[in-house]
């Protein structure tokens, strides 16, 4: 009780009388600019109510100076009587202005727009002229990127005024989607983010989260109530929560992430061996505890509140989000690249921990409920115990499959499904009369041992693929290697002189890691995919392979903002990126081909 | 009961780190937001120096020890013109007992100086740039907005700052304790 009134003193502290509260001017009159059409720049204010600007205050000029805009059809305003000025037109609310391009002599295939605007305040203040910029390419009617300090105009344009062509709908990638989101308020701000990962946790991305959590609730068996497992799945998700806003407090300070070091091998492995040893402990080896050590220095402090299961259980949380991490790569690329970018680490501090709670709600309903979804006693326990464990081996077993040569990989696949069966007593007879449960679980047995056999068969007859163990025994002749797909580059040189030699062809730049799991899915799925391949054959392919992590690779990387692999960065035929659309993340053939479509025209 | 309490304490913690968060961003971003040293922004107030409208520049420490009242304005900010009759009025009024109003214009020497003598403004018109906003941000102007008005005591310490138009009963009511 005394903590929350103390919380409730400090935020009364926070909230500061006095001064109205204005809004910075970036904020106050949201500048953007882009390409309506070949020859038209479409400007826009977002004007917040209760603020205005004057129409005759407004002046654009492009550079280089052979760009010339006319802004001389701005539309009408309203009237605004002014005791000092006579009647002058002012504008309110969303404006957007068509202005029409000239360019003396030879086309420019990008200029910087310089905006003068000057704009007041209902509550009587006005805000002295300012220039806002914004870099336009005309290639492809891209999307402007922003002048310092301003946010970059991604949306396409609901209720464009008639004048205006319709803006080329683009699909907008997934990283830009997200610096978008940093436009708004703090609290919109984090409100997003709590919806984004509300979002995020309909993927399977939290799929592995789910074994462990029940993991730590199933060993309570009957004594689980639901205040309990809602308090125990708590703690799991604050311990998620607040490793996802370190990270994004590093990224802000330390202006790039440590993305590839929580990839990289050994880390990976680290955490496979952690996923197998809450395996064993599913399995009835051991009572899962942390380290006599630790755990008697945390009794005193935590064992008192007969909490010291709440500790073990947030580290949990810690190391869960370390691992989910990467299969939240898309989404956390983008908002660790504007946190980078902004150098401010409490607001990407605070929009992770949001999201993070958001991917965290269906966690909470599952230990709220866990009283009532997970069995509460019998032989259904130990059954249920042993599915989780092996549930977590395959994570294990998932995690590491990067590092693992293809037999490894096979063979623990084949293993564990081996073992499974014997668990779920698919060799031993059934008694006359057995229960409906025990008939499934032999079924569900019997088809993991015939699975688990036939991996076996097949990695052993020389099969290397872990979807079509057999294949190989079809007797017909292995399909010739594919040629190599990508040309590989390792540094900024070697990548200026492969796009100066694409010769008017598109490029696509994909970086690579052996580590990156989504990449080998690219490489799987995507990739291989027919319509796909049609597109990329009328592409320049560049590959650059950054799993040794050399300063060559950072250097590349840093050029292009990411953080690392996953990334595709694609080139307009004059050899220029096209900033709208890179892909972040794994895109099934469909949406990548609709990526290439834009790239190609 | 202890379950109880951990879900509390647990709930509590989270409302603890997320208020946190918040109070530090406030901190942080907000630093400007909070009120500047009042002694502090006085010295920087009054060691400041612009040009005069006869180009001739003008320190703020020659009026240390009056009642000193700094308005930020410019030709092109409507409330700003509509405040300047007051400060002409209040000028003649309390200029006897030791008021000084001091215009410091963020505009161009070319509008100010007629646009003065127009209206018949009785005190003296500084000229800034726009690049003396900054210098408002850092006496208190976090916003960079015009109308901004700093009164300062005779002992050059800052008594209140303004932002948008100040009305003659305020302003009344502020310069009487000092006189």
């Amino acid at each position: 009780m005394r903590l929350i009134l103390a919380l409730l003193l400090l935020l009364s502290c926070a909230a500061r009388a006095g001064e109205p509260e204005l809004l910075p001017p970036e904020k106050a009159f949201r500048f953007s600019a882009r390409m309506a059409d070949a020859d038209r720049v479409e400007v826009r204010y977002e004007i917040a109510p209760g603020y205005y600007m004057y129409r005759d205050k407004f002046q654009f000029r492009a550079d280089p100076a052979s760009v010339s805009l006319d802004a001389s059809q701005l539309p009408p305003g309203k009237i605004k009587k002014d005791e000092f000025f006579g009647e002058v037109q002012i504008y309110r609310g969303d404006m957007r202005f068509v202005l029409p391009l000239t360019m003396a002599g030879e086309p420019v295939p990008r200029f910087t727009l310089k905006a003068e605007s000057q704009g007041c305040a209902d509550i009587g203040v006005c805000y002295p002229p300012q220039e806002q910029k914004a870099e336009i390419k005309r290639v492809a009617f891209s999307s402007a990127t922003p002048g310092a300090g301003l946010s970059p105009f991604l949306q396409s344009a609901p209720g464009a005024p008639a004048s205006a062509a319709a803006p080329r709908s683009e699909p907008q990638s997934e990283d830009t989607l997200i610096a978008e989101l940093f436009r708004g308020g703090f609290w919109a701000l984090v409100m997003s983010f709590f919806g984004f990962g509300l979002l995020l946790a309909l993927t399977p991305c939290v799929f592995p989260m789910i074994p462990i959590l029940s993991g730590i609730l199933v060993p309570h068996g009957e004594h689980l109530t639901h205040a309990r497992g809602f308090a125990l799945s708590l703690a799991y998700v604050l311990g998620m929560a607040i490793t996802y806003a370190l990270a994004g407090v590093a990224a802000g300070l330390l202006g790039t992430l440590l993305s590839s070091a929580l990839q990289n091998p050994w880390v990976l492995s680290g955490f496979a061996a952690v996923f197998v040893l809450l395996a064993l402990s599913m399995f009835g080896f051991y009572e899962l505890q942390l380290p006599s050590a630790l755990q008697s220095r945390l009794a005193v402090t935590t064992n008192k509140l007969n909490g010291g299961h709440f500790a073990s259980v947030f580290v949990m949380g810690v190391l869960s989000a370390l691992i989910v991490g990467p299969c939240v790569a898309a989404p956390l690329a983008g908002a660790l690249l504007y946190i980078g970018q902004s150098g401010d680490g409490v607001l990407g501090g605070s929009a992770l921990f949001a999201m993070a709670l958001g991917m965290g709600v269906p966690l909470l309903a599952v230990g709220a409920s866990a009283g009532a979804l997970l069995p509460k006693a019998g032989p259904w326990m130990e059954t249920v115990k042993c599915f989780f464990g092996m549930v977590l081996l395959g994570v294990a077993i998932y995690l590491v499959s990067p590092l693992l040569p293809a037999v490894v990989h096979m063979l623990a696949w084949a293993a564990l499904l081996i073992i499974f069966a014997v668990y779920l007593h698919a060799l031993d007879p059934l008694p006359h009369g057995a229960p409906g449960y025990r008939k499934l679980f032999k079924g569900v047995g019997v088809i993991s041992l015939l699975a688990g056999v036939a991996l076996l068969i097949g990695v052993l007859s020389g099969s290397r693929d872990v979807l079509q163990p057999l294949a190989g025994l079809r007797g017909a002749a292995a399909p010739a290697a594919q040629p190599a797909l990508f040309r590989r580059v390792s540094n900024l040189p070697q990548l200026e002189e492969a796009i100066r030699a694409a010769a008017g062809k598109p490029v696509l730049l994909d970086f690579y890691a052996d580590w990156c799991v989504t990449c080998k899915e690219m490489e799987a799925f995507t990739f291989t995919d027919g319509a796909v391949r049609k597109r990329l054959d009328e592409m320049v392919k560049l590959q650059v392979d950054v799993t040794a992590n050399l300063d060559e690779h950072k250097a590349l990387l840093k050029r292009f903002g990411l953080f690392g692999p996953p990334g595709i960065v694609f080139f307009d035929r004059q050899g220029n990126e096209i900033k709208g659309l890179r892909v972040i993340g794994f895109q099934l053939a469909d949406k990548f081909a609709a990526t290439l479509d834009l790239v190609l025209n | 009961m202890t379950r109880l309490l951990q879900a509390l304490l647990i709930g509590t913690l989270a409302v603890l780190f997320a208020g946190a968060g918040y109070l530090f961003y406030q901190w942080k971003w907000e630093a400007g937001a909070r009120p500047p040293d009042p002694v502090a922004t006085g010295q920087i107030v009054l060691a400041a120096k612009f040009m005069g409208l006869d180009d001739k520049p003008q320190a703020l420490e020659q009026w240390r020890g009056k009642v000193l009242v700094v308005n930020f304005w410019a030709t092109w900010c409507a409330p700003c013109r509509e405040e300047i009759p007051t400060f002409i009025k209040f000028q003649d009024q309390y200029g006897a007992r030791g008021v000084q109003f001091v215009g410091l214009a963020i505009d161009q020497k070319e509008r100010v100086g007629p646009y003065a003598r127009d209206i018949g403004i009785n005190y003296p018109v500084l000229v800034g740039g726009l690049e003396s906003m900054d210098f408002a941000r850092q006496v208190g102007n976090r916003r960079g907005v015009l109308p901004f008005t700093l009164v300062i005591d005779r002992s050059g310490k800052v008594v209140t700052t303004e932002i948008g138009i100040l009305k003659p009963e305020k302003l009344e009511s502020l310069l009487k304790p000092l006189l």
